[in-house]
């Protein structure tokens, strides 16, 4: 099954790539009812999972070289199920919104969709070497997409996009070696699989290195400060469907990386670190704002709210409590939709506009009111007002963050205040007022194609805000069983509330 | 005494020369039916194909031989196989594979350069012999467990690509390539005999089997001579799988010589160098494992680091391909620093290296035209439009290179990391790894040029119907591998030398 999740999308791109040279205009349709095949087989995995679960399900191993101790290795828990089918989600509405791409759309269709056959691996990939490949596979995809079809600079954003990634993942390479002898020297034969490497017993200066080595892949993905230069570059060159995804998805192997790996094999050394990634988090999340507030430019704003929002899912991973860990798995899902909306309708504007100057815009909203009122609803929801997915990702984080790092929580808090601030101004500089440029007073309003696009989002993000259960259900066992591990290999234990259990504990005391 | 000497006589069994003598015998051929027929060129590529299709099929047939050599019991019956002629060649499983990949890319190397055999005319059979004759050198120096043996071979296989290097004698840079190569050379192969020179006076053994039993058994009393032979062996062989330092006439060979030779040159001279190095180290030398062990992963680092650097600065793709080929030469060194264990990766890496250059360097010769001219790396602008397949495949071929994971570059990568790695040279890792960044660097450069530029002003010539061919099955092979290597693994698996 998990397989055939991975082959969907690569299968997809085979199809698109031998259609007809004088069929261009089916390239785009065809891609994108096919990546609905993805769709539905992650949603069928959504409802079949059993919840309550915290082992990984839907396990597939088979051996691809056996002397190397390599698999095909492949499951699904709490913690990947929520990006596989955000991943799936995005995809189709990525391609959709790809109308504007005018050249070489062929080669476009393939390159996203192998870009989802390399996401949906990542996530899916319990062996470390496979989960490797895919990891390192999708740059190329993803570096044709911002180099291609970027905007004017973006040679300069595809290459310094490769190389960051690429020289972060070199050492986490070094790492993956390491750590399968390390199994060879203990159990005899070398493995990659994470459910092997869990039982490794690793002395303090390795597992201190590995965590550094894993550490700096995943930070420069998220990215964290001050890692973080690629990001801003790279969005803004990328086309519309490129953003999305970068943000969406890519963005999101950062701290699901971190999540899976970082916390799950290196428990000690991620009990050290608390106070350095906890750091890193806060700086970006306010970092990220502050800057946020004074781009000129719509679409380089969205991408260092990026910054500022991953900042909080480090934070909400690192608090290590169990409201801080749902926060993070629930976060990562909530920031690809609203981030995926918020970019989205800035590329509706700029295809109308050819400009993402927020000064180039103004009184938005006497001529486009059904677009406002989107953009105003990504806006809410990407701040956390209540009600919406925002709030819920990161009410949570600060919850559990402010059970053992209650300083930082204060400060990230903050972040929120700011995000008010950039977003909302940025929204009245555009929207609100008088359309005074005769340009702006001429804007055709979204069409029933850009609703479409916009309206699965929509519902999620409502969905997600009001009723977070449908996921948190899904991840609670997971993410508690990070923490059991924690607590069994260190001396780490969580303080009094920080536990799921200790909620019902203390109700079941009062009575 | 007569009664014992002839019972001694060992059976000489002619085929693990076979594929040699089809090889030779065939180059001979080739002149003399040029000589007396003037057949048109086609016919004489035919013939060619058909040599060594044959000594193709000599090399399977070794390939059996050998494993039922293993599993016999009969002791004399082995040796006989194994090491015919007296200890001066060895049919192993690793003499075996080089054969199969100097085979590969001399048939590869012919069809995509095809063209530049046609242009040669009436000399194109002089090219296509020289190629049997530099194969047939290779492919002994890979089998020879004996250093003078070792010495005809490089000998062989080295005059003959010195030849081929200049064959284009209308082209000043050619000539220039031709000389540079044949001087540096020529130093380089004083420098190995001199080496085999000074082994013998420290061991008194040409023999590597002869000397490792001597270096087993004696306390050398002058180590002094031992290792400076011995580093001398390195630096000529050093010379010609291009490690830096001794790279420096790499670039200007590749950039000078006809195009369409020039992956074939590279390829055949890397395979046969790394063979006789795993020879020579590990064969004669695994006691002083302690010794060179440092100075490979020195060269190797020095290889991978420069290498890469020097690579980024190039605007030539002929001469990007120079500096890789130096980091590649780093990377598979780096499978050796655990002594002969590293073998089977080394053989991985070096089929899947050098098919990718062979094909690749089939695209450059399409790009530099019928008359070879120069190849910057502008002269790929926009290729990804006007020749969408060769630029696909070429993009594919660069990433292979580069390592990336889903190409065979990587699985061979891969695989050298952790020979490395188990032989306790972890630093040795993290700098590859770090060095395999750098090659995406420059590797993407050529990549940008293809896709992300608009055409350069020059269209480049559509692919002839051969070259097409080779360089997509290249680009297949890189892709295949990537995903399912065990098989070739499982081939390379069996070749730990002696």
């Amino acid at each position: 099954m998990l397989t055939w999740l991975i082959a969907a999308p690569a299968l997809a791109a085979l199809v698109v790539a031998f259609l007809p040279k004088d069929r261009k205009e089916l390239y785009l349709p065809v891609g994108f009812l096919l990546s609905f095949v993805p769709l539905a087989i992650a949603g069928y995995l959504f409802f079949d999972f059993e919840s309550g679960e915290a082992g990984f399900q839907f396990t597939e191993r088979i051996p691809w070289y056996e002397p190397w101790g390599i698999e095909w290795n492949l499951g699904i828990d709490g913690i990947s199920l929520g990006m596989v089918v955000l991943t799936t989600i995005l995809f189709p509405i990525s391609l959709a919104a790809s109308t504007a791409i005018n050249h070489k759309v062929k080669e476009f269709v393939v390159a996203v969709l192998f870009l989802e056959a390399g996401l949906i691996g990542t996530f899916l990939a319990l062996d470390l070497f496979l989960f490797f490949v895919f990891f390192e596979a999708i740059l190329v995809p993803m570096y044709f997409i911002i180099g291609i079809w970027g905007s004017e600079r973006r040679i300069y954003a595809a290459i310094k996009f490769f190389l960051y990634t690429a020289f972060g993942s070199a050492l986490m390479f070094a790492g993956i070696i390491a750590l399968a002898f390390l199994h060879a020297g203990q159990e005899g034969v070398a493995s990659f699989a994470y459910q092997d490497l869990l039982g490794l017993d690793l002395d303090v200066v390795d597992e201190r290195l590995l965590f550094a080595a894993f550490g700096l892949a995943f930070a420069i993905k998220v990215p964290m400060f001050p890692l973080h230069t690629w990001l801003p570059d790279a969005h803004v060159e990328a086309p519309t469907a490129g953003s999305v995804l970068l943000a969406g998805v890519m963005l999101k192997l950062g701290t699901y990386g971190l999540l899976r790996f970082n916390l799950g094999l290196f428990p000690e050394a991620s009990v050290d670190a608390v106070p350095i990634m906890a750091t890193l988090g806060v700086i970006g999340i306010v970092y990220g704002a502050a800057v946020a507030i004074v781009q000129p430019d719509l679409k380089r704003l969205v991408a260092y709210s990026s910054v500022s929002h991953l900042g909080f899912i480090v934070l909400g991973t690192f608090a290590l409590t169990s409201a801080g860990l749902q926060g993070a798995v629930i976060q990562n899902v909530n920031h690809g939709l609203t981030t995926g909306a918020l970019f989205l309708l800035v590329g509706m504007i700029y295809e109308r506009r050819h400009t993402k100057k927020i000064a180039d815009f103004g009184g938005l909203w006497k001529v486009m009111p059904i677009y406002a009122g989107l953009f105003l609803f990504a806006t809410f929801a990407s701040i956390g007002i209540p009600g919406l997915n925002g709030f819920v990702g990161e009410f949570l984080i600060l919850v559990g963050s402010y059970a053992t790092l209650p300083v930082f929580a204060i400060i990230a808090a903050s972040g929120v205040v700011l995000a008010a601030i950039y977003l909302l101004w940025a929204f009245e500089r555009v929207f609100t007022g008088v359309p005074d440029k005769p340009e702006n007073q001429a804007l055709k309003d979204v069409n029933g194609r850009e609703i479409a696009l916009m309206a699965p989002l929509v519902v999620l993000i409502l969905l997600l805000g009001l009723y977070p259960q449908v996921l948190l259900e899904k991840t609670e066992a997971s993410t508690e069983a990070i923490l059991d591990r924690i607590e069994a290999v260190t001396d780490y234990e969580v303080p009094a509330p920080g536990r799921l259990d200790d909620v019902f504990v203390a109700e079941g005391a009062e009575e | 005494m007569f009664a014992q000497t002839t019972l001694a006589t060992p059976d000489v069994s002619w085929l693990a020369i076979a594929p040699e003598i089809t090889l030779g015998l065939g180059a001979a051929i080739v002149l003399l039916v040029e000589v007396q027929f003037l057949p048109p060129i086609r016919r004489l590529g035919a013939l060619v194909g058909g040599i060594l299709a044959v000594a193709f099929g000599f090399s399977v047939w070794q390939w059996i031989r050998v494993d039922e050599l293993l599993t016999t019991t009969d002791s004399a019956e082995f040796l006989a196989g194994f090491l015919p002629f007296g200890e001066m060649i060895v049919m192993d499983h690793g003499s075996v594979l080089a054969r199969f990949a100097l085979l590969t890319v001399a048939a590869l190397g012919i069809v995509s350069g095809w063209q530049l055999f046609e242009r040669l005319g009436r000399r194109g059979a002089e090219a296509l012999a020289l190629v049997l004759l530099a194969t047939s050198g290779f492919t002994l120096m890979a089998s020879s467990v004996h250093l003078m043996m070792m010495f005809l071979g490089l000998e062989v296989g080295s005059i003959a690509l010195y030849i081929l290097a200049g064959i284009t004698r209308d082209r000043i840079s050619s000539d220039e390539a031709a000389i540079k190569y044949f001087l540096l050379g020529s130093v380089a192969s004083a420098v190995f005999v001199y080496g085999v020179a000074l082994v013998f006076a420290a061991t008194g053994e040409l023999s590597l089997l002869d000397a490792r039993s001597f270096l087993s058994g004696t306390i050398v009393t002058r180590p002094a001579v031992l290792l400076i032979g011995m580093a001398m062996l390195v630096v000529g062989l050093g010379f010609k799988i291009s490690a830096a330092p001794f790279h420096s006439w790499a670039p200007d060979v590749y950039q000078g010589a006809p195009a369409g030779i020039v992956g074939y040159m590279a390829a055949a001279a890397k395979i046969g160098g790394f063979a006789a190095l795993i020879r020579v180290l590990h064969t004669a030398f695994p006691s002083l494992l302690a010794e060179w062990a440092p100075l490979i992963a020195g060269i190797a680092t020095l290889s991978m680091v420069g290498g890469g650097i020097l690579a980024l600065v190039q605007d030539d793709v002929r001469r990007l391909l120079a500096y890789s080929g130096v980091t590649h030469a780093g990377f598979i060194l780096m499978g050796m620093v655990g002594g002969g264990v590293g073998a089977p990766e080394i053989w991985f890496y070096l089929a899947v290296y050098t098919l990718q250059l062979v094909g690749a360097f089939g695209v450059v010769a399409v790009v530099a035209g019928a008359t070879g001219g120069p190849t910057p790396i502008a002269a790929f602008r926009g290729l990804g439009r006007t020749q969408p397949m060769l630029a696909v495949a070429f993009g594919v071929l660069l990433l292979g290179m580069g390592g990336l994971p889903l190409t065979s570059g990587f699985v061979a990568k891969f695989g050298v990391f952790q020979t490395a790695w188990q032989a306790g040279f972890e630093w040795l890792v993290v700098v590859a790894v770090l060095a395999s960044v750098v090659g995406f660097a420059f590797y993407l450069r050529v990549i940008v040029a293809m896709y992300m530029h608009d055409e350069a002003d020059d269209a480049v010539p559509a692919p002839t119907m051969p070259s097409r061919t080779v360089v997509a099955l290249t680009a297949i092979v890189t892709v295949v591998l990537g995903l399912l290597p065990a098989p070739l693994l499982e081939l390379t698996a069996r070749a730990i030398p002696l």
